[in-house]
């Protein structure tokens, strides 16, 4: 090749590269909108929304990977969104961190396990902070998922702070569940209690490669099939790549048996974010104006039922 | 609907080879303290990952550590690729063994400060606050 032709083949390339960035650039700054909420936020919602709705076609399929830190919930994202990318998928990844209630900061490093891929324009990452929802999600998850959606890409992971048995608000979202325990993982009992393991849609041990993980996914499954429709428990090392292909095959298996709730499911889980946000924001600017105080004491005094106090709160 | 606040976006990078991270992790977490939103990258990141991350994270700040030398060329192109990316607002500053003679150089490529050893967190943070686009 020439220098003049090489240096032309150079130029596409350089010019195809930033065209996807700025597209990125563009998605991710309304990103940034929804998460500030408001007025903006609102309106570029609704924009997704029109579009998703002149669209055809199955719609993205959205999978909440949540189980207890240091699981491996960001290395097996990072694996399972190599696999559907490899398969053709549009996949796009949220990483939920939580934020300091002390500073409002937040430290994000899911991404020092993902791997990057720059320059792929079929993949996108993103870490969002819990900020004020002090939840294992953050209030602009669902929107984000929806602006994501309307962007192309078709399989959205959303792994969650991952604090435990508690981890509602991604079920709500999620069209899948995938819970991720580690080789220590799950005891029989735990497996029995209430919470997040009976609203897994798929239970994996990770880091199978370690010993123990088989007895892991033994423990879990004995526990889960004491209950009726016990989610299948499967055994995957995310660092080896083993059994990752199969965890992604078993999920998409999965999205199509239960016909995904789709768009209504993500503006519903909006729905209630913006609830849950809204009575959070009265409750505490009740206890930092002193309502709070003050109904507390009319109550302790017996001037005031407790109900009349909470519907003045909610009002 | 009333807007929540948003916290300052900072990217810390380790572009290039060196593998001595504990100063970038010294800063992400003290500029947690802070009040910033912090995104960690990890050691050994290409240049071209570092700007695709900035892009996708919408961060307000690179912020880039380099102990080994190869600032002179590493830096550049940081900057260089977020103002391909139509992103020249994001403030790109360094940190690390950046050799005095250097710095006017880097200035002179877009990096707009340099913290070496020695600088403190809230010196960086009162920094960052003055000079990042509000959007």
């Amino acid at each position: 090749m020439s220098d003049a032709a090489d240096q032309q083949g150079e130029g596409a390339a350089s010019a195809a590269r930033a065209t996807a960035l700025r597209g990125a650039r563009e998605l991710a700054q309304a990103i940034s909108t929804v998460e500030r909420g408001g007025a903006a936020a609102d309106a570029l919602i609704q924009e997704a929304l029109t579009q998703l709705a002149q669209r055809s076609g199955a719609g993205a399929v959205v999978i909440g990977v949540t189980g207890p830190p240091g699981a491996g919930k960001s290395t097996l994202v990072g694996a399972l969104a190599d696999h559907a990318r490899a398969a053709g998928r549009r996949v796009a990844i949220l990483a939920v961190d939580p934020s300091s209630a002390v500073s409002g900061g937040a430290l994000l490093g899911d991404r020092v396990r993902v791997e990057e891929r720059p320059g792929d324009e079929g993949r996108f990452m993103r870490s969002i902070a819990t900020r004020g929802s002090g939840r294992t999600l953050s209030h602009a998850a669902a929107a984000a998922s929806i602006l994501l959606e309307a962007a192309g890409f078709d399989l959205l992971f959303i792994e969650t702070v991952g604090a435990g048995q508690a981890d509602l608000g991604i079920v709500r979202l999620a069209d899948l569940v995938l819970l991720v325990e580690g080789p220590e993982g799950g005891d029989e009992v735990q497996a029995m209690k209430a919470g997040i393991l009976e609203s897994a849609d798929l239970v994996v041990v990770n880091k199978g490669d370690r010993p123990g993980a088989e007895r892991a996914v033994e423990r879990l499954r004995s526990g889960l099939a004491l209950g009726a429709a016990a989610p299948e428990v499967l055994l995957v090392s995310a660092t080896e790549g083993s059994g990752v292909r199969e965890l992604l095959s078993a999920l998409e298996t999965l999205a199509v048996a239960q016909a995904t709730g789709g768009q209504q499911r993500r503006v519903a889980a909006h729905l209630a974010a913006a609830v849950e946000e809204r009575a959070v924001r009265r409750l505490r600017d009740a206890e930092s104006d002193g309502r709070l105080a003050e109904l507390a004491r009319s109550i302790a005094c017996g001037e005031r039922p407790i109900s009349g106090a909470v519907d003045e709160l909610l009002r | 609907m009333v807007e929540r606040p948003t916290p300052i976006r900072v990217l810390i990078a380790k572009p290039g080879l060196d593998g001595h991270d504990r100063g970038a992790k010294v800063l992400a977490r003290g500029l947690r303290d802070e009040g910033f939103e912090v995104i960690y990258t990890g050691i050994r990141r290409s240049t071209e990952a570092i700007v695709a991350a900035a892009i996708e994270e919408d961060v307000d700040v690179v912020g880039c550590s380099i102990l080994s030398g190869a600032h002179a060329t590493l830096l550049p192109k940081v900057v260089a690729g977020l103002r391909e990316a139509g992103a020249s607002d994001v403030l790109v500053v360094a940190g690390g063994i950046i050799p005095e003679d250097d710095r006017a150089g880097l200035v002179a490529a877009g990096v707009a400060a340099i913290f070496g050893p020695g600088s403190t967190i809230a010196e960086i943070a009162t920094y960052l606050r003055a000079h990042v686009r509000r959007r």
